[in-house]
């Protein structure tokens, strides 16, 4: 079993130390192969994890980091079902995107750069979903953070794209702040770095301390996830290759916050009032993207701002406590994301390198096979009753409806909002860029992409489409997926909701979905020149926000630097100094006048000195 | 307590010394090159020696005692434990790299160079081995003469005011150190380091002795207020300069407080911890702030050890394990970081001309395998998991919460600063439009051999630095136990002093240096 887990972990490492060493003297095909073949055995080893081990958890280690006295880190496993699933999710996704690059990559010359950093990429989220101890999780936190750093400046050429990579770094890294302060906390008071020995001492928490870890691993958790206030670096981080933000920015490494918190969702349950912030935070963040991707005319910032909804989604399921519900849509949002994207990738790809829906159109023509995919893509997004996306997305919302607290009403009522917006914007996307319309693309104006490209899309089709099933709410195999991960602490199977709330909550989110799609065909659907909008400043702008951060952190941060180094350290600190030594000149000026060489001047001097002395002397004995 | 054995470190401090004669009779800048880089490989040999080094026990090892100035009770008194070793080595290993990295860059006064950077090495070894006050202030004082030189003859344009303004800094701090060396004589009876350790002060003794002292070491660290000789010294000193002023010298200021401040004043050192620890924070975010500004690369890593070496005093004067233990592999971690940082910067301005970031735009195209190291170094400087610097950070932070929980909320920060100042010239130097097109090369042979080994160490610290904390582990907790026993007694004592004090204020700092007979 430890064999099987290792391997499932190092085989991606793998690819990464051969193609990093040896990359640049194999030949292109070889390098494609090691780097898929890699993932693939990973796959294979986590499939075979979960049939073999199933929901039990397990933990080893694998080998001690380093100890200095009662501190002892150490790489460790610890393998649940939640991890198992994870495992699954982030190795076939993964596998899927490995192989998509191949051919959307096929003209770049730096291969080798690009798998590496993918391959070393998924052993890094491969870390976070099965690490045991908080410090080993750091590292593959720290690891995806700096492959979606390399990845996002992948064409590096191009300042614009360079400093998105920056900018998504260190504003994630800003988040790691609280991972940091969280971790030393849980050291300082349980005296040990491993979840499997934490989780179950959280009830000893006092709900003070409970909140303020929940409020620190919160933040950490915006920061990964682009949850509000944390939210401007996923739009720009989208200048990355677009198998790249599949991958990074829409499957996994986003998730990984949330990921976080259901791995200390025992901690978080301590502390309502924390669990109340995050469901205001996941609430807010999926009103506030959905708002902003309605006026996007970039498919990739589309997506982006989607993404960023749905992971408002699941870090409201965490909120409401409902940490299956959580899960299940991370795993169908995985799929049908990914979709989306690569589908994305597809189109940009065949229309040399464009992003502007405004300048698609007639690709249901020239592109058959991507317009199928993408429909299914929008339809599981906008969470089309029976489809993937849409008994995930309607656990959520219900449990957030039936968690008590009339707060958790008004973030049900946001969360409802939402969904109406996801369906209006997705389709808006959908029937923008691919219908057939009569300013649309000319078939001389789409290039052939390689049919390997939607051929492979067609698992994740599937997947997407059949997801539901995972935790069907009735017949055949009911809820499975509760089930499997009700050995994982704090996981609630059935909810406790009566029939008629189950019915109501379904038609009333399935109504809302399709009243967004309706809604979008009558404002883009119907075949005609689409003209070009004036985007709404204020949503297109996701409402100023980068420009707030510029001018409230930015800038005072630029210029508190300065003004440190010009006004103090130069002026005050070093001028002080500087004239403590010009003092010292101007005095052995005046003493220079003593010295003039002369001997009277030396005798007069003496002369003054012994007066003095004597007088003092004289005064001195006739006072005592 | 000694046994016969072979004179290692009296040897290692006097083969750089003995290594100088050759250059006599050289003539070629070649030859003396290559017998500098021999000699400085030459001088590791005994180095492996160390390697009996007995670990499990915090007693001085290799230590070497031969009467002096009997008269005065002077001795010539050398040893090293668990935390000097590595101060050692640190400085072995930096010697040949400074050889390497001056190959080219140094073009004048090739002889003289190399003859100062010997007997800096040699004072250097002398500073972390004397264990004989006296000795150790003669060291202390030697090495500022050749980095003086150093500075002042083989620096950029602005050397003079730089090298004046270090030496005329230095010598002002550690001017008092010799009058508390003294003191010390006169009321522990020793100049003996071990001697005094075992000793205990008057707590006003104690807290005059540990100004003093702390002011000299404070300058050389620097901590904030104190550095601003640094900017100067880092940025216009040779390449060689800088890495051995911030890789080795910045170190003598920690090293002081570990070896005189924390076990000879130990009251003191307590009493005045959060002082420090302010001044630490400070240096850390303050530092972080300034390396954001600059536009020189070496003025970028300049104040980024600012920052680096605030953690490490951070976490001396937590007075926990975790602390002290972090802040020792940091002094070792930051030698290597931060001297590969300067050498890469040297390596670029024999390519560019120029520290300045506008004239190194755009180069990730030209020279990627150059980029890639630079990037690697950059991501251990700010304490990427899996490097070295990770281990000490994480352990001077485990320390910083253990002992307040606000201290660790203050220097976390740190962290952040630390990735936003490396990447901006990152950024900037790797990515983006070239200033200029042409005559890049990528690395050469010289540069693999000296930023490779760097590198290895870089990883082997940051995955496992468990021999390292084997080691360096005795000694501190002898230390860190010497302090606590002495923490429970001293509670008391401390308030009946400050009550004393109170009553009686004037003129009880002179029974200091006179009474108790």
């Amino acid at each position: 079993m430890k064999t099987l887990l290792l391997l499932l972990i190092l085989f991606p490492l793998g690819g990464a130390a051969i193609n990093g060493v040896l990359g640049r003297h194999l030949p292109r095909r070889v390098v494609e192969i090691i780097a898929c073949t890699a993932l693939l055995c990973s796959l294979s080893m986590a499939a075979t994890a979960i049939i073999k081990i199933g929901g039990e958890s397990f933990n080893f280690v694998l080998f001690e980091w380093f100890r200095a006295g009662d501190l002892s880190v150490s790489m460790s496993i610890h393998f649940d079902a939640l991890a198992a699933i994870m495992a699954l999710m982030v190795t076939f996704v993964a596998s899927i995107i490995h192989l998509y690059s191949v051919a959307f990559m096929r003209d770049d010359p730096d291969f080798v750069r690009y798998f590496c950093y993918l391959n070393l990429f998924t052993f890094s989220m491969l870390v976070i979903a099965l690490a045991d101890s908080l410090i080993f999780v750091y590292l593959g936190w720290e690891g995806v953070g700096f492959c979606s750093y390399a990845l996002i400046g992948f064409w590096y050429g191009d300042p614009v794209k360079a400093t998105a990579g920056k900018k998504a770094f260190i504003m994630t890294r800003l988040g790691d702040i609280g991972f940091g302060v969280a971790v030393a906390l849980l050291f300082t008071w349980f005296g040990t770095f491993s979840i499997t020995h934490i989780n179950p001492q959280a009830a000893t928490l006092s709900a003070g301390s409970a909140t303020l870890l929940t409020l620190l691993i919160l933040f950490a958790a915006m920061g990964k996830s682009a949850q509000l206030p944390l939210t401007t670096w996923l739009p720009d981080a989208m200048a990355g290759p677009t198998p790249v933000s599949a991958l990074i920015h829409a499957a996994t490494m986003v998730t990984a916050g949330v990921y976080l918190l259901m791995r200390l969702f025992p901690v978080i349950q301590q502390s309502p009032q924390g669990m109340l912030v995050i469901a205001c935070v996941g609430a807010v963040t999926a009103f506030y993207a959905s708002l902003a991707a309605l006026a996007q005319r970039d498919i990739k910032r589309v997506l982006a701002y989607s993404t960023m909804s749905q992971v408002g989604y699941m870090i409201l399921a965490v909120g409401a406590g409902d940490i299956v519900g959580g899960m299940f849509h991370l795993l169908s949002h995985a799929f049908f994301k990914a979709l989306l994207f690569l589908g994305a990738g597809c189109v940009i790809q065949a229309l040399s390198d464009e992003h502007d829906i405004f300048k698609m159109g007639n690709l249901h023509k020239y592109l058959p096979g991507v317009f199928w995919l993408m429909l299914v893509g929008a339809l599981c997004l906008s969470a089309f009753p029976t489809l993937g996306g849409y008994f995930s997305k309607d656990r959520i919302l219900l449990s957030t409806f039936i968690h008590p607290g009339a707060s958790y009403k008004l973030f049900w009522a946001l969360g409802m909002s939402a969904a109406f917006l996801t369906a209006l914007y997705t389709f808006r996307m959908f029937f923008i860029a691919f219908p057939n319309r009569p300013d649309g693309r000319r078939s001389s104006e789409v290039k052939p992409i390689p049919r390997f490209m939607t051929l492979i899309l067609i698992p994740l089709a599937l997947f997407a489409l059949a997801d539901g099933l995972l935790n069907l709410p009735f017949g055949m195999g009911k809820r499975w997926l509760g089930h499997f991960l009700a050995s994982v602490p704090g996981a609630v199977v059935d909810m406790n909701a009566t029939t008629g709330m189950f019915l109501g909550m379904a038609i009333l989110s399935a109504s809302l979905s399709l009243l967004g799609i309706i809604l979008a065909w009558f404002l883009y659907g119907r075949p005609k020149t689409v003209k070009e909008p004036n985007p709404h400043p204020v949503l297109s702008s996701a409402f100023y926000l980068d420009a707030a951060y510029r001018l409230l952190v930015v800038r005072p941060y630029q210029w508190a630097a300065t003004l440190l180094w010009k006004k103090i350290d130069e002026k005050q600190l070093d001028q002080n100094l500087e004239s403590f030594g010009v003092s010292f000149n101007a005095a052995s000026v005046v003493m220079r006048l003593w010295t003039t060489g002369r001997l009277s001047t030396y005798l007069k001097a003496f002369l003054v000195g012994l007066v003095g002395f004597l007088a003092l002397f004289v005064g001195r004995v006739t006072l005592w | 307590m000694i046994e016969p054995h072979f004179p290692i470190l009296t040897c290692l401090i006097l083969l750089p010394l003995l290594g100088c004669v050759p250059f006599w009779f050289m003539k070629t800048s070649r030859a003396i090159r290559w017998w500098a880089f021999v000699l400085s490989l030459a001088e590791m040999m005994p180095g492996l020696y160390l390697l009996r080094f007995e670990m499990g026990t915090a007693d001085f090892q290799f230590v070497e005692s031969v009467p002096w100035v009997t008269d005065w009770g002077l001795q010539y008194l050398l040893g090293v434990d668990g935390i000097s070793l590595f101060m050692v080595a640190l400085t072995l290993l930096i010697f040949p790299f400074c050889v390497i990295c001056s190959w080219t860059s140094i073009k004048g006064r090739v002889k003289e160079f190399h003859v100062s950077l010997f007997i800096l090495v040699s004072a250097l070894i002398g500073v972390f081995s004397a264990l004989d006050l006296v000795l150790f202030y003669l060291f202390w004082e030697a090495v500022l003469i050749p980095t003086y030189l150093l500075i002042a003859l083989w620096g950029g344009n602005g050397r003079d005011q730089a090298a004046l303004k270090f030496i005329l800094y230095t010598l002002a701090g550690s001017a008092l150190l010799l009058v508390a060396i003294i003191a010390f004589r006169v009321e522990g009876g020793s100049y003996a380091i071990p001697t005094l350790m075992s000793r205990s002060f008057s707590f006003r003794f104690q807290q005059w002795m540990f100004v003093i002292m702390a002011l000299a070491f404070a300058v050389k660290v620097p901590l904030f207020p104190f550095h601003s000789w640094m900017p100067g010294a880092y940025g216009e000193a040779p390449v060689a300069g800088s890495i051995i002023l911030s890789a080795v010298m910045a170190k003598m200021g920690a090293y002081g407080f570990l070896r005189l401040g924390l076990p000879l004043t130990p009251d003191a050192a307590q009493y005045f911890a959060p002082l420090l620890i302010a001044m630490s924070i400070c240096s850390i975010l303050y530092g972080g702030l300034l390396a954001f500004a600059q536009s020189d690369l070496k003025k970028i890593i300049a104040y980024s050890s600012l920052g680096h070496m605030g953690f490490v005093v951070l976490g001396i004067f937590l007075f926990n394990l975790n602390g002290v233990q972090g802040a020792l592999i940091q002094m070792f971690n930051h030698g290597i970081t931060t001297g590969s940082l300067f050498a890469v910067a040297g390596f670029l301005y024999s390519r560019s001309g120029s520290h300045n970031l506008s004239r190194t735009l755009g180069l990730g195209k030209f020279v990627p395998v150059f980029m890639g190291f630079w990037g690697f170094f950059v991501f251990a400087g700010f304490a990427f998991p899996g490097t070295n610097n990770f281990v000490g950070e994480f352990l001077i932070l485990a320390g910083a919460f253990e002992r307040n929980l606000w201290i660790g909320a203050l220097a976390v920060p740190g962290a952040l600063l630390a990735a936003a100042y490396m990447l901006r010239p990152t950024q900037k130097m790797a990515w983006g439009e070239p200033a200029t097109a042409t005559g890049w090369r990528d690395m050469i042979p010289r540069e693999w051999v000296s930023l490779v080994p760097m590198a290895l160490l870089v990883l082997y610290l940051g995955l496992a630095p468990t021999l390292f904390l084997k080691v360096i582990n005795p000694s501190l907790k002898h230390m860190i136990g010497a302090l606590e026993s002495r923490g429970a007694m001293t509670l008391m004592v401390d308030k009946n002093i400050l009550r004393t004090s109170n009553n009686r204020v004037p003129f009880d700092g002179n029974a200091g240096g006179g009474g108790h007979p």
